[in-house]
């Protein structure tokens, strides 16, 4: 079959394609705007009723938030990279506030940690992640392909093909976050976030208010709920594939030639006006694909290609169906496409025997690993250490009923019953900027960030030179050890401990703080009462401060000081030294009793509010 | 599978911090100077926590994966991971236990669960050969309690196939030099306290 040449060179007015059901008719109305790509995306984000949006700035991408920041109803900020950006917007996500964030492609490898366990967790308002890639390398220092994270983080993407979809995607994203608890993907080319189009606005979306709730088995990622999430990300793939089943961003465009072609984003424009007359397979939402479709498209046509910038994504899966395609062999798999290209690319091959053989063979619904055998026996999950000074930090933190945002580490062990002190626990770094978002979206100091001093060197330092820059409020507790002890106690550069065990300058957060114009207190994590008196004041202080509480890691001193004496006459059995978590410390019949797992630290007799336990230094207490 | 293997599977399980790595350490080099291949399976990270460790070790003339659910013999340093251990074995194996070691998980010191009791007649009743040592009382007498660990591979040294050379050779191997002389006299008292070795 030969292609009539003629049929491609009609020309079609942009404003009038109206080749997908859900492409709104254009029509000369006042509330229609000449917008840019990323401008487009910012208007829609509004429209959507996002009350945030974050990013570093990296062409292609940079004007979402620079035209966010002058939109009623958005406030936009640059953080630091795209790994904080992101953290910040999972603080408001949490908070139950619509959050966009917008990166170039690179900055997408920078915020990948969360990314991949946010996927975990989900979210609560809405969360978008706009990343424009740019094909060609106008101005970036390599090519890549962002749809990859799709499939990597297991989360639905968009791709929007010109402005007027980059403006209604960003709803559809935003509603399909909420829907199916995901982040959502929307992923630009440098031609459609430059480019420009007409955009007709449309009504604002209030979106619903979502409390935050507390609950550790969602928000805190330790490998025992974790692993449950796991489970529940695998199944949102295959209802998400279902939705993109029937899904009015995947359209089937009727054509009248016998080929037909699958694209996504901009290139789908391209692909049009090469070949009007084909049939088309756009593809808006892009990930997961929907198998049934592209089978159908294969009922219609005797021969399908695939067109697509970059890597064969699209190609890669459309062959694992067993579907004959001609994709990347024609169309190249580097630099930018254009519609000169995709007809010059795909010409020679309509003068070709149509291929054999068209049963497509669909992947089944993965398996999910078998629950672990039931037994009746009682679990021992790890504790926070007995003698763990920076238990302290924890019993005092509780007392002001703020969401903790905690880090990972060995203090994650905080979260556990019946200490039960932690809300949520992301990647490396992440709890910072997870309380300046939160807090910032309910405009009050509603959180506090715990991480340890390994930790905070490691990505916690951007996170707080962003919420400094961007004068968050919050109060962040640096539980020091000098160590980074989950690991099992390896040096740091706040020890300057190197792994051959020489030595270099120990860094002092204090100091580091001191230069980014972040309020700081040091204090030993041994005296409690300093320790309460100290976050008491600055829960009370508006902005931005830190408390550094200093102890070594009781598995490095083991010492004993002592052990602490029960006075039967007294204890009551409260409960105030069982809620510190020290697995030392027991319910008797009467009284509590303490174990020989006691190094006499003196928490427990801190907090009993009935002198029922005092300490009794010296080892032959016990 | 087809062609069964010669292997031979030791799961060590016991409390963070009481020393698995180290037991396994042990039976690895001795069943390495029996010049056998050994694989070696360890969880790290939270061990130091007092969370349940388990380390696998696995031996043969030839060992294919390093990890294997069903193991013939366990070696537990506590009581409660006993009974753990007694859920992993099949009819037939081996389990050489601790079993006047007790250390209470958190759900146990606050009432919420007891803490099992009869480890003779759960063994039984499953059909295990049960060696039920008092190591912590073994390395109190050697020096130190922290050597339950290996007072217990002392006592496990007499229903594992190798020979007390071997033991020995995997002991200066594994254990640290400082500490070499208190854990060589723990796991002397724990293979003379089995006294019909099985």
């Amino acid at each position: 079959m030969s292609y009539p040449v003629a049929a491609r060179q009609e020309y079609i007015l942009p404003v009038m394609i109206l080749f997908a059901n859900h492409t709104a008719k254009v029509a000369a109305m006042d509330s229609t705007l000449f917008l840019m790509g990323n401008e487009a995306i910012a208007y829609g984000a509004a429209r959507a009723g996002a009350g945030f949006a974050y990013a570093y700035p990296g062409t292609p991408s940079t004007e979402i938030i620079e035209t966010a920041a002058g939109l009623d109803g958005v406030h936009a900020e640059w953080c630091v990279n795209e790994k904080v950006a992101l953290e910040t917007a999972v603080g408001c996500s949490r908070a139950g506030v619509r959050t966009l964030v917008a990166m170039k492609h690179v900055g997408l490898n920078v915020a990948a940690d969360p990314l991949l366990t946010l996927t975990e967790t989900g979210v609560n308002g809405g969360l978008v992640i706009v990343s424009s890639d740019d094909p060609g390398m106008n101005s970036s220092q390599n090519e890549q392909d962002s749809r990859q994270y799709a499939r990597f983080a297991k989360i639905p993407m968009l791709e929007p093909s010109d402005s007027q979809e980059a403006y209604d995607f960003v709803a559809e994203a935003f509603a399909l976050s909420e829907e199916f608890d995901t982040p959502v993907l929307l992923r630009s080319t440098t031609k459609l976030s430059h480019g420009r189009g007409q955009v007709v606005q449309r009504e604002r979306i209030e979106p619903a208010s979502i409390e935050y709730v507390k609950d550790i088995t969602k928000h805190l990622m330790v490998p025992q709920w974790a692993r449950l999430r796991t489970r529940f990300i695998i199944e949102r793939l295959q209802r998400l594939r279902q939705r993109a089943e029937v899904s009015p961003l995947n359209a089937l465009c009727e054509g009248t030639a016998d080929f037909g072609i699958i694209s996504s984003g901009v290139v789908h424009e391209y692909a049009r006006e090469a070949f009007p007359t084909a049939w088309h397979l756009k593809l808006g939402l892009s990930y997961p694909l929907p198998y049934r479709k592209i089978a159908e498209l294969y009922e219609r046509v005797s021969r399908v290609f695939v067109v697509e910038e970059l890597d064969p994504f699209i190609e890669d899966h459309v062959r694992m169906l067993g579907l004959p395609l001609i994709g990347k062999e024609a169309i190249p798999a580097d630099g930018e496409l254009d519609p000169d290209i995709v007809s010059a690319a795909l010409e020679p091959y309509l003068e070709t025997e149509p291929p054999q053989g068209r049963s497509p063979v669909f992947p089944p619904a993965p398996r999910l690993s078998d629950p672990a055998p039931e037994s009746s026996l009682p679990v021992r999950p790890p504790a926070l250490c007995p003698g763990c000074r920076h238990r302290s930090v924890f019993t005092a933190l509780k007392r002001h009923k703020l969401a903790a945002m905690g880090d990972i580490g060995c203090y994650m062990l905080g979260a556990d019953s019946p200490l039960n002190a932690l809300d949520s626990s992301l990647c490396m770094g992440a709890s910072i900027g997870m309380m300046a978002g939160f807090n910032e979206a309910l405009g009050r100091k509603a959180s506090a960030a715990v991480i340890g001093d390994s930790t905070f060197f490691h990505s916690g330092i951007t996170s707080l030179i962003s919420a400094s820059y961007n004068a968050a409020d919050g109060l962040v507790m640096i539980l020091d050890n000098r160590t980074t002890a989950m690991t099992g106690h390896q040096g740091n550069p706040g020890s300057g401990v190197r792994p051959d065990l020489t030595e270099g300058p120990a860094i002092s957060i204090q100091e580091l703080c001191d230069g980014i114009h972040v309020r700081c207190t040091t204090i030993d994590a041994k005296d409690y009462q300093a320790i309460a008196g100290a976050i008491k004041t600055e829960v009370a202080t508006p902005g931005l401060g830190v408390i550094v509480a200093q102890a070594p890691c009781a598995l490095l001193v083991r010492e004993k000081n002592g052990t602490v004496l029960v006075d039967d006459d007294r204890c009551n059995l409260c409960g105030l030294c069982l809620a510190i978590g020290c697995p030392a410390i027991a319910p008797g019949e009467d009284t509590v009793g303490i174990t020989d797992a006691c190094t006499g630290c003196g928490l427990c007799v801190e907090v009993c509010k009935r002198g029922a336990l005092t300490l009794s230094l010296g080892e032959e207490a016990s | 599978m087809s062609t069964p293997t010669d292997t031979t599977t030791v799961a060590l399980i016991g409390v963070g911090g009481q020393g698995i790595l180290l037991a396994a350490a042990i039976l690895a080099e001795t069943a390495s100077a029996e010049g056998l291949e050994v694989k070696a399976s360890e969880v790290h990270g939270m061990a130091q926590r007092g969370g349940s460790v388990v380390s696998t070790v696995r031996f043969g003339r030839k060992v294919f994966s390093p990890v294997f659910r069903r193991p013939d013999f366990v070696i537990a340093t506590e009581k409660l991971e006993g009974f753990r251990g007694l859920e992993m074995l099949h009819n037939g194996g081996t389990l050489v236990c601790a079993a006047t070691t007790r250390i209470l998980p958190g759900s146990v010191l606050r009432r919420e669960q007891p803490y099992p009791d009869d480890l003779a007649a759960a063994a039984e009743e499953r059909g295990i050969r049960l060696l039920a040592v008092d190591a912590e009382g073994l390395a109190r007498e050697a020096g130190t309690i922290r050597a339950v660990n290996v007072a217990l591979m002392g006592a496990a040294s007499t229903v594992l196939p190798f020979t007390a050379e071997s033991w020995r050779r995997g002991l200066e191997k594994a254990v640290p030099a400082k500490i070499f002389a208190v854990n060589e006299r723990a796991f002397s008292l724990g293979r003379d306290s089995v006294v019909t070795p099985a």
